[in-house]
């Protein structure tokens, strides 16, 4: 009862986004839910629309359609219930810097962060005894976890992480969708977006399929079986 | 009495290269600090468009007689803005047009120094001429330094945020744009003041080959401005009085030490 308190559920309905007029629709009508403790994939290929998806629900930009609301609260009230873990791309990863000042990075407004804190971050993802170490001294797989630890110093309860295993090595990948269940056994919602549609997403307990609208939603053997009528999904633009 | 045999001391001593190696001094150490800054940020190649769009502005200044550093920095501020804009845009041709603009504006400089009429030592202000300094330069070099540290002191935590992840930055309230004119500001600032130590197409090796030693294995950004600036003042002060020592240009003979100290660059492993 005492976890309930500490739960956000999200619910995305007929998001329509483009990126101007007369540019072609980026999101088409796409809806989402997000149930607290619950671990969705978001899979679809490249230029599917899922960053920008992840974008709106993070409220980076607005849609041209559609509403969003987390706890029945419109989002732009409970913005402080999202926190967006960045594609690996969007990081400079040779700054200066420990996986601590990363981790203290992440808490809000830039207010002190107690040392407490960020080794509570480290201790959920496993990697406290690697606080000392710069951030370009570890692997990729440690990387992601620094990152998912400054992610966890907002008091955020939805995570979107935006192709966290997309450089990892299947061990690592491993590793990582583990603790993200960890994380989601916890009481967060976690929000995930990939390109691997493979065998890996029997770790989810629902998968989203997109390609500028929703292909299939539910549970991965029910997504599985419908995606197997699409070609999209194995390399083509999809028009279904 | 005490004041005035310090007075006579000081009368008698040969006093000439006192300015010009606080100014060198005070260069080698503000330069790599904020060149550390510049490079973690990916803006180096800005910083070469701020250092060679100061020139149209010292001869307008100049010419309206006005101080040269002010004409310099405005016209500085005015590079850092097109920069800025240049990489907003994204544009893919992005590189190209920042390198004609440099030029260009490198240019405009030198045809206004005629078109005007007026009377600039062109080759002072772009290699400098350090043994020259007067009390007016170590000033500016004085205030281009406490510029560069109330920007570290009031936003360190921010700059650092921005150079690792500035949507994140964004995401998180801080204002990207805003501490971004601020760092080219500072940046213009700090490219006029070291006219006279290094000038301003010189001052880029002193703004870049420090910084990039203070980097290696630095676990933070400020350890690694310490250590860009200790590089950098140990590399002024030694091409100062080389160039004493030889009679040579100090600004040139600090851009050539740069060349050498590149090789003190740990080579990485290619597996």
């Amino acid at each position: 009862m005492e976890m309930l308190l500490f739960m956000a559920s999200l619910i995305a309905e007929n998001l329509t986004y483009s990126y101007s007029r007369q540019s072609q629709l980026v999101l088409d009508e796409v809806s989402v839910e997000l149930k607290p403790g619950t671990l969705t994939a978001l899979v679809g290929p490249n230029g599917a629309g899922k960053s920008t998806l992840l974008g709106l629900l993070q409220g980076r930009s607005k849609p041209d359609k559609g509403e969003i609301t987390i706890d029945s609260h419109p989002l732009l009230d409970s913005r402080s219930q999202i926190s967006l873990m960045p594609q690996r791309g969007k990081l400079n990863w040779n700054f200066p810097i420990t996986v601590e000042g990363l981790v203290a990075l992440g808490r809000v407004n830039h207010s002190r962060s107690t040392c407490c804190e960020v080794e509570a971050a480290l201790q959920r993802v496993g990697i406290s005894d690697l606080g000392k170490r710069r951030l370009d001294s570890l692997s990729g797989g440690q990387q992601q976890r620094a990152l998912l630890a400054k992610t966890l110093m907002t008091p955020a309860k939805i995570l979107l992480l935006d192709e966290p295993c997309s450089a990892l090595d299947p061990p690592a990948r491993e590793d990582f969708l583990l603790i993200i269940r960890q994380l989601a056994e916890a009481g967060l919602s976690l929000f995930v977006s990939s390109h691997d549609w493979g065998t890996s997403l029997n770790a989810y307990d629902k998968v989203v399929a997109l390609d500028k609208h929703v292909l299939a939603s539910g549970t991965p053997e029910v997504v599985k079986e419908k995606l197997d009528s699409f070609s999209c999904m194995h390399g083509s633009y999809c028009r279904a | 009495m005490v004041a005035i045999a310090v007075l006579n001391l000081y009368s008698t001593l040969e006093t000439w290269w006192l300015i010009p190696f606080c100014v060198i001094l005070l260069t080698g150490i503000l330069c790599p600090a904020m060149g550390t800054v510049l490079i973690t940020h990916k803006r180096l190649l800005q910083v070469n468009l701020i250092s060679h769009c100061v020139l149209p502005g010292l001869a307008l200044a100049v010419a309206l007689g006005v101080s040269p550093s002010i004409g310099g920095v405005f016209s500085g501020l005015f590079g850092s803005l097109a920069a800025e804009a240049l990489t907003n845009k994204k544009n893919e041709n992005y590189e190209a047009i920042m390198n004609t603009i440099l030029a260009g504006s490198l240019g405009l400089g030198v045809l206004l120094i005629p078109l005007l009429g007026i009377r600039i030592d062109l080759e002072s202000v772009l290699f400098g001429d350090l043994l020259t300094a007067n009390l007016g330069d170590l000033t500016r070099t004085i205030i281009s330094f406490l510029v560069f540290i109330s920007l570290i002191l009031f936003g360190y935590e921010k700059l650092v945020h921005i150079g690792l992840d500035p949507e994140g930055a964004s995401d998180s309230g801080i204002k990207v744009s805003y501490l971004n004119l601020l760092l080219g500001l500072t940046t213009a600032l700090v490219i006029v003041s070291s006219m006279s130590a290094i000038g301003v197409i010189l001052v880029i090796a002193l703004l870049s080959t420090p910084a990039l030693l203070g980097l290696q294995q630095a676990p933070s950004l400020w350890v690694a401005m310490v250590r860009s600036a200790m590089f950098g003042s140990l590399i002024s002060v030694l091409g100062f009085l080389l160039a004493l020592t030889f009679n040579m240009s100090p600004g040139p003979l600090v851009a050539v030490l740069c060349i050498l100290l590149i090789g003190l660059l740990p080579r990485k492993r290619n597996n």
